[in-house]
């Protein structure tokens, strides 16, 4: 993905540009993290491929846990997990067909799927212009993940912390970021006050 | 719109979801006729009243059962198709409860 031009909306962490606009916590943003290292596993043997890796596997599906330095597990379903590292660069990975542990296979969610983030007090407001699941904090509390759809593409939304602040981690087929990041783009819009 | 129940991720608009078609047992690829092969891809029951049908919720990849009223096109029951084979993967007619 590329910066929208002009907007400043879409900022990306690692091309070093600033992660928001303002500091303000009622202003909405977005940013691109497509550029972040992430990674997933999927099969029977998964959950011990975490345990032996140190990271987090009795998470519950459509749940994301803190792994603390080593960034966020997401578990996807009771067999696939991602890997999220937010403030890590992505990274070449081994090849899909070499197994990572007996039952436990690699998941190339970084080449896949986009992955934006969306900041800002009224983001659960924002979202319900554009996805029929509540993700208001008493029904989305931090800690959830809900796939289903956003603007009529497929979207998986983490509900999590980053930096002090909670956040929605929103993960789209690659092919179709650019029309997921325009949709976002224009209801965030319509939230934030004139000329930010 | 309408909601439908789906077993992993909760109620969600019926726009999420694919059909799949009727849930059947599987023959064994290797013994049967072509007649029966053909009747387990290509044919439905089609007889009204309560059905066991094949859905995916697109979002997330996952593929469960769920029983409807193809009359009242009321949805009475979804599920996770491990309570009806034993071993995944396995649609085989032993792999498949009655």
């Amino acid at each position: 993905m590329s910066q929208a031009d002009g907007e400043n909306i879409l900022c990306s962490p690692i091309s070093g540009i600033g992660r928001r606009l303002t500091d303000a916590s009622n202003v909405l943003g977005l940013m691109d993290f497509s550029l972040a290292a992430r990674s997933g596993v999927r099969g029977h043997g998964a959950r011990e491929w975490l345990a032996s890796r140190g990271l987090p596997s009795d998470i519950a599906p459509n749940h994301i846990s803190d792994a603390s330095d080593q960034g966020l597990v997401m578990a996807l379903s009771q067999r696939e997990f991602w890997l999220l590292q937010p403030d890590a660069d992505a990274n070449v990975q081994q090849p899909a067909s070499n197994a990572l542990a007996p039952g436990a296979w690699p998941l190339y969610c970084q080449h896949s799927h986009a992955w934006l983030m969306l900041i800002g007090e009224p983001k659960a407001a924002m979202m319900a212009k554009l996805c029929g699941v509540d993700l208001r904090e008493c029904a989305f509390p931090i800690g959830q993940v809900a796939q289903t759809q956003m603007a009529h593409v497929s979207v998986v939304i983490a509900h999590h912390d980053y930096q002090d602040e909670a956040v929605f981690s929103l993960f789209v087929d690659q092919s179709l970021a650019e029309y997921a990041a325009g949709a976002l783009t224009d209801a965030i819009s319509e939230f934030n006050p004139p000329g930010v | 719109m309408k909601i439908m129940h789906c077993p992993l991720n909760g109620p969600r608009n019926i726009s999420e979801f694919t059909y799949g078609g009727q849930v059947l047992a599987m023959p064994d690829p290797e013994r049967c006729s072509d007649r029966e092969w053909s009747h387990y891809v290509f044919y439905a029951d089609n007889t009204i009243g309560v059905v066991r049908e094949w859905w995916q919720h697109t979002p997330s990849s996952y593929w469960f059962i769920a029983e409807r009223h193809n009359g009242s096109d009321d949805i009475l029951r979804t599920y996770d198709p491990g309570e009806l084979f034993s071993a995944q993967g396995d649609l085989t007619e032993g792999g498949a409860s009655p």
